[in-house]
Order: C-alpha cells, then structure tokens, then sequence
C-alpha cells in the first residue's frame, strides 16, 4: 500500500512542474468556453428550452475545469515498452495493473485540480447567463463530488484499457485516438449531453463515457435530483468494478505473453 | 517555380513513406474520420433541437461548417510543417540543417511534412458544404464558384499565417506556446458558426485582428446570397485578400525573428 502511495506522490510532483504549459492551457479552455457559451446563448434566444440556460453555462464551464481529467495519458508506458524498460516494471514487487493504475489518477486529479480550480473561480465571477452558477443545494454538491470521485476512477479504469491495446500493438495512436474521441463526443465535452435528443438520453447517460463527468455535473446543476443520486452513483459504481476489472484481466494476459524489446 | 516544384516533389516522398505503414495509417485516418464526424453531428444535433441560429438555417449552419472544415484540414494536410512539427525542429535542432541549405527557412519548414490523415476530416467537410448547399437551394454561378475558391485559398494563407505565429513564439520559447492554440484551434471552433452568433469583443476578434469574417464567412455568405455584413457586393471579392495580407505580414515577422534563431541542439 505504502509504494502504491508513494507512486502517486511522484507523479503528482511531476504534474506539478509545468505552470507555464498550465497557464496557457487553461486560458484556451476559458476561450473556448466562452465561445461555446456564446454560441449556446444565441441557439437559446431562438427557442428557448425546458432546461434553465444557467444550467447550460455551468455544464460547459464544469466540462472546460476537468477537461483534463478526460484527456490525460501516460506516455511514458509507451516509451517503455517500445524501448524494453517496461523490463524494470515486471521486476517490482508491485501489481503492474495497480501500479499504473495509481500513477494515471494522480495525473488526472492533479492536471485537473491545477486547471479547475483558478478556472471555476474565473467562472464564478463571470456575469449571471455567462458564468457557473452555484450547486442547486448543498446535497446536490456533496453528491456531485461524490460523483466526480468515482468518475476519476471510472475513467482511470477506462484509461488502462486503452493501455492494454497500447502493450499489444505498440503503435496504438489509432486506437487511442479512437477511443479517445469516443469519450469527447458520449462524455460531453464537444455538446452537452443534456442537448443530445432526449430520445437518446436514456442510452448515452447509460454508457461508461457518460459517468465520467455528466453524471456529476447533473448532480450538482439539479438537473437530476437528490433522489435520483443513489440510481446514479451505483451506475458509476458498477461501471466502475466492471471496467477495473476487465482491465485486470486483459493486463494479466498481455504480461503472459509481453515480449522485451530493445537490447 | 522551383519551389512549387520542390514543394510538389517533397509531398510525394513524403506520402509515400507515410504509405509504408498501412494498417496504422488506416486505424489515424479512421480516428479522424471519427472526430470530425463527431464535430458535425454535434452540429446536426444542435440544428435537431433548435432549428436555427438567428437568422441562420440548418442549410446556412452546415455551410459554414463545411467551408470551415474543408480550410482548416487542408491547412493541417498541407501546412503540417507548421502546424505540427515546428516546435519539434526547433527543440531538436534539425531547422539549423535548414539554415545552411540555398532555400528558404518557411519553404523548407512546408515541405518537411504533409499530413495525408487529414483526407477523410476534407470529406466530412465536403459533405457538410453539398448537404448545407442542398438545403438552402445555392444557385451556382460562376462568380460564386470562384468566390468559393477564393474563400478557401485565402482561409488556408490566414490559418497558416496563425499557425507561423505559434512558430515565431515557439523560436523564442523553444517550448511550444499553447496560448496561440486559442487563436488556431479556437478560431476554428468558433468560426464554424458565423460570427454575428458571438458579442462585440469576439466578432471585433474574428473580423478585424483574425479576419475569418471577411476571409471565409462574407464571401460564403454571399453565396448563400444572404450577406453577413451590408457591404457592396463586389466587397466579398476583396475582402478575403485580408487573410493573405495577414500571412504577408506575418511571413515578414517570421524572417525578423528568425535572425534571432539560436539553435538548441548539440
């Protein structure tokens, strides 16, 4: 346990490190919410919606704050591999699985507290129509963080098994990018989920991608209600086991057969 | 000429050796097929559910996405050694190889790489011009199919003109500066929509210091025969030549700094 948390403090420290790339990536990200807001704002005067606007603006900002968590990969594990220290991993006394496990959530939760943090205080100051407006109530709050735990690890979990294409096919940007671009459309981050045709809405809410950030975001606008919460989080929950697991599995059987490179 | 020629010879070369790995090309090219089909049918959805943008239509909306698209990939095929490996030549050194050859530094920098992936993201924007076209009953003329033309080619001197900016930071920085990613990336994503959608602040932006308005977006109007600004209409011949006087001026800026060039390679 005490070398799994040492992992993640080093990562994080790592994280960490680049304030400048973080300050530039997180004024593009405000950018791009504002234009996004800009343009959801004009669609809304035209015929307005059943949803408050409000909750729209919150969900744009909410997705802009944790972008990151989506996209954060390890690259390192790819260099590993294609150049054989993948060969000092296996000699740990460590589960590799959990090991990387811990390293990718502290990536994210570090790269999207550093971003998130100074972005939703930007957005809370922003005018009424434009900016994040405040939890629906404390409950809502609470749950929507307790949501966001559990997507960290939902999308961890998620972030492995796109790992394990990687160990296979050493050059698996086509995979990664295909994967990856499957969680910016059904997590989100390109439209709202909440503006994807309420015919779809019973489908997508119920993919893994939609746990990820929707599901707290719903949380927390009151867009779904406290009472709903318990049916939501133990989707979350069950995605989660499910997805762990699986990328357990296929991890194991990818070491069986793992070939050194490099020499 | 000679450049043109050189230019033409390098893409091949290029594409070719790209060509040497077939199945990871397929798996990129289909990545990007997704991403770009994403993009459009968050378009398709939003069109879905509110009908219109102002006084645009869903035929209007997918118009200029498709106009948007179309520049923006073709810049990103084509313009790949700005786009994307600049700050690597940079960081590594290799732009000094560049300086001792009897060539120009950007023309060398274009043909070091081209970015044939890009095809199938071209295609979803052709789809999306011919069913925005379709939808909104376009009459073509001749003067309008030069319009398109010339919209197209200037939009591709304005977004490598922006992308040459990420450059010239980057000769300074060595590292490269994501900010201007917001003019790039976020001018692509916001002019996907015509500007009169965005507040003052932001149409001043992409009209007057980023001119996509006057370079893509009135002349596509016009096409539509639904002019963006009131402007005379032999203005939407004019006014695209904005975004190649912006690369003009931008060109000569990345000479200047390039006299400041240090090399970070050993």
């Amino acid at each position: 346990m005490k070398a799994y948390l040492s992992a993640f403090r080093m990562r994080r420290r790592l994280e960490v490190q680049y304030r400048g790339a973080v300050l530039g990536g997180i004024i593009c990200q405000m950018f791009f919410g504002l234009v996004l807001i800009a343009v959801y704002k004009a669609l809304y005067a035209g015929k307005p919606q059943s949803m408050p606007f409000s909750h729209i603006a919150s969900y744009v900002w909410l997705q802009q704050a944790f972008f990151r968590m989506l996209l954060a990969s390890d690259p390192d594990l790819l260099d590993k591999i294609r150049t054989g220290s993948i060969a000092y991993d296996l000699c740990r006394p460590l589960n590799l699985y959990g090991f990387y496990y811990v390293r990718i959530v502290a990536q994210k939760l570090t790269g999207s507290l550093m971003r998130g943090v100074p972005m939703l205080v930007f957005a809370l100051i922003l005018p009424e129509g434009w900016g994040l407006s405040m939890p629906a109530s404390p409950a809502g709050l609470c749950l929507g963080l307790a949501g966001l735990m559990l997507g960290l690890l939902c999308v961890s979990a998620l972030e492995n098994i796109t790992m394990g294409f990687t160990m296979r096919t050493l050059d698996s940007r086509g995979m990664q990018g295909l994967l990856n671009l499957l969680m910016m459309t059904f997590s989100g981050n390109i439209l709202p989920l909440t503006l994807f045709p309420d015919s779809w809405q019973h489908v997508i809410t119920l993919l893994p991608y939609a746990q990820l950030l929707d599901t707290p975001i719903r949380l927390y606008t009151g867009e779904a209600l406290p009472a709903e919460a318990p049916r939501m989080l133990l989707i979350q929950l069950c995605w989660t086991l499910l997805l762990t697991a699986l990328g357990i599995l296929f991890w194991q059987r990818n070491q069986r057969r793992i070939e050194i490179q490099g020499g | 000429m000679e450049t043109i020629r050189l230019y033409l010879h390098s893409m091949r070369m290029l594409i070719r050796s790209q060509m040497q790995y077939p199945a990871s090309f397929f798996m990129q090219t289909l990545a990007q097929l997704v991403m770009e089909g994403g993009e459009m049918m968050a378009v398709i959805l939003l069109v879905d559910r509110f009908e219109r943008l102002n006084r645009w239509e869903a035929g209007d909306l997918f118009f200029f996405f498709g106009l948007m698209s179309v520049t923006f990939y073709l810049t990103e095929c084509f313009g790949r050694g700005i786009t994307g490996n600049f700050p690597h030549l940079i960081r590594t050194g290799q732009l000094d190889t560049f300086l001792i050859r009897p060539r120009g530094t950007l023309t060398q920098v274009l043909c070091s790489a081209v970015d044939p992936r890009r095809i199938t993201c071209i295609a979803v924007g052709i789809a999306a011009l011919v069913m925005g076209c379709n939808m909104s009953h376009v009459l073509w003329t001749v003067p309008k199919v030069f319009l398109m033309a010339e919209a197209i080619a200037c939009g591709f001197f304005l977004l490598l003109g922006l992308f040459t900016i990420e450059g010239i930071f980057c000769i300074y920085a060595v590292k490269s500066v994501e900010l201007v990613n917001a003019l790039t990336y976020g001018g692509r994503s916001a002019c996907e929509y015509p500007v009169d959608t965005y507040p003052r602040p932001l149409r001043a932006l992409f009209t007057v210091l980023v001119p996509f308005a006057l370079t893509m977006q009135q002349p596509g109007s016009v096409i539509l025969d639904k002019p963006l600004f009131d402007w005379p209409a032999w203005t939407a011949f004019v006014s695209p030549l904005s975004g190649v006087a912006l690369f003009g001026l931008i060109w000569l800026w990345f000479r200047k700094t390039m006299q400041y060039y240090r090399s970070a390679g050993s």
